[in-house]
């Protein structure tokens, strides 16, 4: 292909574009919207999963220890513990340093604790997990072999609605991923239609093109080119709104009171950006590519 | 030479049907490099099925047709465009593209090509200096005349420099002198060395030029005769 004919291609595009402009218009507003839809559900998506894995981040297993537990044999308890794969820090928590705890955390309310005639908290090892032990498949036998020891008389694993939310967040990804697909389809038969339209208002003259020696590909470049721009714009558009409505949503969430704060809150990644553009300028290309299928055989 | 060298269009008992309408039956057609030929016969005799056929406009029901030793019913799809560009087809309904100007109407033959810029230009303008109509060049069709929105069809079709120009009732929607004016250049071209093929009615051209009469009649060849 040479200069001439890509010189040619390109005012062929520019002419489709401005012989019906509320059409490749239409276009560009569907691939705008389904990908604003689609990119809203990926930064839901984003940010929750960036929590849970905050979460999942400091998840920690506390395993209570007997009240007679000789100090001799909890210094060997600790040191069989961390030799267990998974298990990062350790750090002891006696009876004394676990009330103290519990009177921190209940400063308004001391007087509950003021009939207690001995502390009935246990003694326990808090145990944080090294990098990449934190998913619940890996947790779940660490639990067991820890519980295994004679001596812990208990193992608490909290979070178990954690967990249940993480159930929440993956079956929420299923269906993103379902009404994406459904969007994306959707789109790709819009940019099917519209390019039908424009074919068929361009009929005699694609005909005209094809008796003078056009090939197939000479016929269908400025459209699939035109339709890879429309795809593009409106990956634009739509990465532009969910900025602009980020950032004003950001701008609202300053309250400490809220459990997400603004900090927490990302915006989609460059890649995730690219990504959604290319998703749009794939669904334009696709569309063109059935509707020119369609017409060159007919 | 022999004879097959020299042959530019061959048809063997060609036949084409439209279901249980018969449009053309049994066509044997030899047609010589430079040949002039015209093809006539009433309306529905088969003129403009015949011409469709040569630039594979349609599909043979039977028979076959060799355009330049190139086998129509053989050829690739993708190889169709290569074979249009060695003829230049005109039309009773010129054909032009209404939103091209009179230029670009004649240059997409080049561009599709692939041809350079300045030799679509050159090329372009001395075609249009040849029809008559280089000072129409930036032009859309609907603001010509019927006779000059022919010219300009016959422009496109005589721009690729083509081994076989066909024409389908080119006068069919001009006046006299229109006509005439239409019917000179194609004279010119086949001086140049262009074979000539015109579906007509209007007996009054075959006096115009030395050449040869193939008459049709409900789809079979009536009559050949030289003039």
């Amino acid at each position: 292909m040479n200069f001439t004919t890509l010189s040619f291609i390109f005012q062929r595009v520019r002419r489709n574009i401005s012989t019906s402009p509320y059409l490749h218009l239409a276009t560009t507003a569907t691939i705008a919207f389904s990908l604003l839809i689609i990119g809203a559900f990926g930064l839901i998506y984003v940010n929750i999963n960036n929590l849970i894995r905050s979460w999942q981040d400091n998840i920690r297993v506390v395993a209570y220890l007997s009240d007679e537990l000789p100090q001799g044999s909890r210094e060997r308890l600790q040191q069989r513990l961390a030799k267990l794969y998974g298990v990062g820090n350790i750090r002891y928590i006696s009876k004394d340093d676990a009330m103290d705890r519990l009177k921190r955390q209940m400063k308004h309310r001391l007087s509950l604790l003021e009939g207690l005639r001995e502390n009935p908290l246990p003694a326990s090892f808090e145990i944080r997990l090294v990098q990449g032990w934190q998913s619940w498949d890996r947790l779940d036998p660490l639990v067991d072999q820890i519980k295994a020891f004679p001596e812990i008389e208990d193992v608490e694993c909290g979070q178990a609605w954690l967990r249940r939310f993480s159930q929440f967040i993956a079956f929420f990804k299923l269906a993103s991923l379902i009404i994406g697909v459904l969007i994306a389809a959707t789109t790709v038969f819009v940019c099917t239609n519209t390019i039908k339209l424009t074919l068929y208002t361009k009929r005699q003259e694609l005909d005209i093109m094809r008796l003078v020696g056009a090939t197939d590909t000479f016929i269908q470049t400025p459209f699939h080119i035109q339709n890879l721009i429309e795809g593009l714009l409106g990956g634009l558009i739509a990465v532009g709104v969910l900025f602009g409505t980020y950032r004003l949503f950001i701008s609202k969430v300053q309250s400490p009171h809220l459990f997400l704060s603004s900090g927490e809150i990302s915006f989609l990644s460059l890649t995730a950006c690219g990504v959604l553009l290319s998703v749009g300028m794939l669904m334009g290309w696709l569309g063109s590519c059935l509707s020119l299928k369609q017409f060159l055989q007919s | 030479m022999t004879m097959e060298a020299e042959s530019v269009i061959r048809m063997f008992h060609v036949h084409k049907r439209y279901g249980s309408q018969i449009a053309l039956h049994d066509i044997n057609l030899n047609v010589m490099k430079n040949d002039f030929v015209f093809i006539t016969g009433q309306s529905g005799a088969g003129k403009t099925t015949l011409l469709r056929l040569l630039f594979l406009d349609e599909e043979v029901s039977e028979g076959q047709i060799l355009v330049n030793g190139i086998h129509l019913q053989r050829i690739r799809r993708a190889k169709i465009p290569f074979l249009r560009r060695n003829m230049g087809v005109v039309f009773q309904d010129f054909r032009l593209i209404p939103s091209y100007t009179v230029y670009e109407n004649v240059a997409l033959v080049l561009e599709t090509a692939g041809q350079q810029t300045r030799y679509i230009k050159k090329k372009v303008r001395q075609v249009l200096r040849m029809v008559g109509l280089e000072d129409r060049l930036h032009t859309y069709p609907p603001r010509l005349s019927g006779g000059e929105q022919q010219r300009v069809a016959v422009a496109r079709a005589a721009v690729g420099n083509p081994l076989i120009l066909l024409a389908d009732e080119p006068t069919g929607n001009l006046d006299t002198a229109a006509a005439d004016m239409v019917f000179d250049l194609f004279r010119q071209l086949h001086t140049r060395g262009t074979t000539v093929i015109v579906a007509t009615h209007d007996c009054r051209l075959f006096e115009k030029v030395q050449g040869r009469i193939i008459e049709l009649n409900r789809g079979r060849v009536e009559s050949k005769h030289n003039i």
